[in-house]
């Protein structure tokens, strides 16, 4: 920041000092035009020029309108390499001519431009053609070579006005502005180079940064998914026990009791088979217990028949097994595939006709069950009806609740009715895509 | 967004600064046309023949009366006060100031630095334009004064050949005959030769063949032209430039020690002296002069032929040039050719001025004879015939820059080798280095 700030003073510098060679040269040339004309001694000077200058206060002014546009021009912000190649061509096109009505006695200008362009040049497409370009004009632009092929008063010419000594002076002058106005361009230029050199340096210090960091997030990604792996164990193993507790403390039981009844029962048989009979009661009590607390154990896990099959063999087989159980008429009507479900989605889709069944025979004594599941545009439709004896004041109870919460978890709506036998109907969007739209 | 509007500020402002920039600079001194239009002419007071006729103004006047019958709305401005002798300088502060005028008279020494430089308009594309305009009613030796590098960039104003003024009264007192229009050398030098002698037996000669025979005329009635038109090179060296020399040297003999000044030519005491026709004029209407050469009489013929030239001379001319600056070309042009093409405003040159109008027409006819007549009053004196064919073949004065100084290193040279016994076409080689030196040295000041 601090050396950015040195390399644009010194352009600045460089823009002051050329304004103030190009003023002294035309101040001069129109000082000595009035002169001559003053002193009498215009024929001779007419006889000595190769073509009439512009008139005596014209050239400063000119010159400092030009100059003015220069400045502005140089002002310009380019974004494309295109604007950059226009903007030096312009620029060297006023230089040239400001150099032109100069007697191309300064040329330090184009070193002016040359200074300029260089600060865009690092991104540049031409910068070599275009620093050929600038290079080519400075070399060019010199009294010697283009007095061949243009007509110009040279300086020299107007310092002939004044004495031989004052001449000197004068022209040394200009000389010395001429020479500084290279050795600012050689400071800026060194100045510019160490700028980019240590931008460089900078950029190259935050990609190592940048690639020291990628590596640490890669390690700690290893280590997180180590210590996913390891948590996995931990969960099943926890699980597991868990299981075996409650097998233990369910099925267990149950099964300790009703083996200790029997053996009893076996003993009671002959001698008291009243007792036996009270005995036998008592058992099933157990074993009816028994098995409410395996249900309850078994409602905390997933639901097994979808971890052995896929959702549509699950459904046929849940309801084959209620029809089996249960001696009720259920007809299962499935019109769309039902490939395609999240985990989630499967599991309530299962659970609702789960559900349902269960309702419509525990609560609605129902014979007969109608299912039908099928796609309404991108809508999964899952309706139940049964012929039993319905409900005219539908209290959700924790069943219905819970099928009606995890739904809007989906989006989805559920409505029931109890007016005829008891109707269940489930809208599911359908999130998997639109492939299989309608058949 | 902001970076665009402001290059657009920027570039706007950068156009306009530029734009100012080259209108300043390209506009300097274009003379502004607005309100009333006045054409202004530069011009000198006194006559370019350095006689004080006191009719400078004359012939201007008329011609400004021809110019606003075709121009009404335009008004003329004459420069005044400017003497022939500051003319060039105030011409060339003019020119410098970017104040000169639209029309203006041109020096011949001056032609050459105002066409290089730019200051002058080139004429062609008017002259190609202009039906009613013709090169060919020039004198084509006074059309070419007004060119520079085969480009017409001044017209012919006024012109007067140089001739030879004959003492008739000597050549009827040796019973010599008035020699004719195609004489040359040899008969040149035989008059001289019979007529230089002492009439009064005092052992000097007091009548003499010619004064003011330099090798100028020499030279150009020999075919010699000793500058080019830049006045980069001297062609001394040709057999022409040897003969002249030695047929000077031939004359210088004839007189021996003394020699001739033009005071003996105005006592009648010479037979013949080269002249300008508007020094002849200028004599025989100036009352002085006519008392000058009351005691004889006197003609005037074109100059003597040498071996390998003809009868010619220099032609001086006076040019009316075009500033380039000038916002009233069309008006410039109408000026000009008022002043040069008009055959009405050109015959006033008899009567007003001394010169010979730059217009066959006009200076071939009768009427112009009469009135060179009535001036002269003399019938003999004067053949117009001689004067158009002197005026149709004249050379070209060198008239470059310091044409002036070079003249006189030739000068030198011609001396030097007449004084000198040695060879003189070796003499001519070396003199013609040393010239040719010096004209480089003039160049690259």
């Amino acid at each position: 920041m601090e050396e950015n700030r040195y390399s644009s003073r010194a352009l600045t510098a460089m823009k002051n000092l050329n304004l103030l060679i190009i003023l002294y040269i035309s101040v001069l040339a129109a000082f000595c035009l009035s002169g001559i004309v003053q002193e009498n001694s215009a024929a001779e000077f007419l006889a000595r020029i190769p073509v009439l200058p512009g008139v005596s206060w014209r050239l400063p002014l000119a010159v400092l309108c030009l100059y003015c546009g220069f400045l502005f021009l140089m002002a310009m912000e380019n974004q494309t390499s295109m604007d950059l190649f226009l903007k030096v061509c312009l620029e060297t096109g006023i230089g040239f001519y400001l150099s032109y009505i100069l007697g191309f006695s300064y040329t330090g200008i184009i070193l002016l431009i040359l200074a300029d362009a260089m600060q865009y040049f690092p991104k540049a497409k031409w910068r070599f053609p275009l620093a050929v370009l600038v290079c080519m004009a400075y070399l060019l632009l010199n009294y010697q070579i283009l007095s061949a092929y243009f007509s110009i008063v040279p300086f020299e010419t107007y310092l002939t006005y004044f004495r031989p000594n004052v001449q000197g002076i004068l022209s040394g002058i200009k000389n010395a502005a001429d020479s500084l106005n290279t050795f600012i361009f050689l400071v800026y230029m060194i100045l510019l180079m160490r700028e980019q050199t240590s931008e460089k340096e900078r950029i190259m210090n935050l990609n190592q940064q940048l690639n020291q960091a990628n590596s640490e997030l890669k390690m700690a990604n290893l280590q997180l998914e180590e210590y996913a792996k390891t948590t996995e164990k931990m969960v099943e193993t926890r699980e597991r026990n868990r299981l075996a507790r409650e097998i233990h403390d369910t099925l267990g039981h149950a099964l300790t009791g009703i083996i200790t009844g029997l053996e009893a029962c076996t003993v009671l048989m002959d001698l008291a088979p009243d007792a036996a009979k009270a005995q036998m009661a008592a058992i099933t009590e157990v074993a009816r217990q028994g098995m409410t607390d395996v249900r309850r154990s078994v409602k905390a896990l997933r639901p097994d028949m979808l971890e052995k099959f896929d959702l549509e063999k699950a459904l046929a087989s849940t309801i084959e097994e209620m029809r089996l159980a249960t001696n009720a008429q259920i007809q299962y009507t499935c019109t769309t595939e039902l490939n395609g479900f999240n985990d989630d989605e499967e599991e309530i889709i299962y659970r609702i006709v789960q559900e349902s069944i269960t309702n419509s025979i525990r609560h609605g004594k129902a014979s007969s069950i109608d299912i039908w599941i099928d796609r309404q545009f991108n809508m999964l439709k899952i309706k139940i009806q049964d012929n039993g004896i319905g409900c005219k004041d539908i209290q959700k109870g924790f069943g219905l609740h819970h099928m009606e919460e995890r739904l809007t978890m989906l989006k989805g709506t559920l409505s029931c009715s109890g007016e005829n036998g008891f109707l269940i109907e489930a809208m599911i969007p359908i999130r998997w895509g639109t492939e299989g739209e309608e058949k | 967004m902001n970076g665009r509007r402001k290059n657009t500020i920027l570039g706007g402002g950068c156009l306009i600064c530029c734009l100012a920039g080259l209108l300043i600079y390209g506009s300097g001194g274009i003379r502004s046309a607005g309100g009333e239009k006045t054409l202004t002419v530069g011009l000198f007071s006194d006559s370019y023949w350095e006689v004080q006729n006191g009719y400078a103004y004359r012939m201007l006047e008329e011609a400004e009366k021809a110019f606003q019958k075709q121009y009404p709305q335009v008004q003329v401005e004459f420069t005044s006060g400017i003497m022939k002798a500051d003319y060039s300088e105030w011409l060339a502060e003019q020119v410098l100031s970017g104040k000169a005028p639209d029309v203006f008279i041109i020096l011949g020494e001056d032609f050459n630095d105002y066409a290089r430089t730019g200051v002058l308009k080139d004429l062609s594309s008017f002259i190609e334009k202009d039906d009613s305009f013709d090169l060919e009613a020039y004198y084509s030796s006074a059309l070419s004064a007004g060119q520079y590098h085969q480009i017409q960039y001044a017209l012919p104003y006024e012109c007067a050949p140089k001739l030879m003024f004959v003492n008739k009264t000597i050549l009827d007192q040796e019973g010599i005959e008035m020699p004719d229009n195609q004489w040359n050398w040899e008969e040149f030098y035989q008059i001289c030769k019979k007529t230089t002698r002492d009439t009064d037996g005092n052992g000097t000669i007091d009548q003499f063949g010619v004064v003011g025979y330099t090798w100028e005329e020499a030279f150009e009635s020999n075919g010699v032209r000793v500058f080019n038109e830049e006045g980069t090179e001297c062609s001394l060296t040709g057999s022409g430039a040897e003969e002249a020399v030695n047929f000077l040297e031939r004359l210088k003999g004839l007189t021996g020690e003394y020699i001739a000044t033009e005071r003996d030519f105005d006592l009648g005491n010479v037979v013949f002296q080269p002249m300008l026709f508007s020094e002849f004029r200028a004599y025989q209407s100036y009352p002085l002069s006519v008392k000058k050469y009351s005691g004889f009489e006197w003609g005037c013929i074109p100059m003597p032929a040498g071996p390998e030239g003809e009868n010619i001379s220099t032609l001086d001319t006076l040019l009316l040039a075009m500033n380039e600056r000038t916002a009233m070309e069309e008006e410039a042009w109408a000026f000009m050719k008022t002043m040069t093409a008009d055959p009405k405003i050109q015959k006033k040159i008899f009567t007003y001025s001394e010169g010979v109008s730059v217009l066959r027409q006009v200076t071939e006819a009768d009427e112009t004879l009469e009135e060179l007549m009535e001036d002269a009053g003399n019938t003999e004196s004067l053949n117009l015939h001689i004067l158009s064919n002197a005026v149709e073949n004249a050379a070209q004065a060198p008239r470059f820059r310091n044409a002036q100084e070079a003249v006189q290193e030739v000068n030198r040279a011609v001396e030097a080798i007449m004084e000198g016994s040695t060879n003189i076409s070796s003499e001519l080689i070396i003199w013609n280095r040393q010239i040719n030196q010096y004209l480089a040295e003039q160049q690259s000041l």
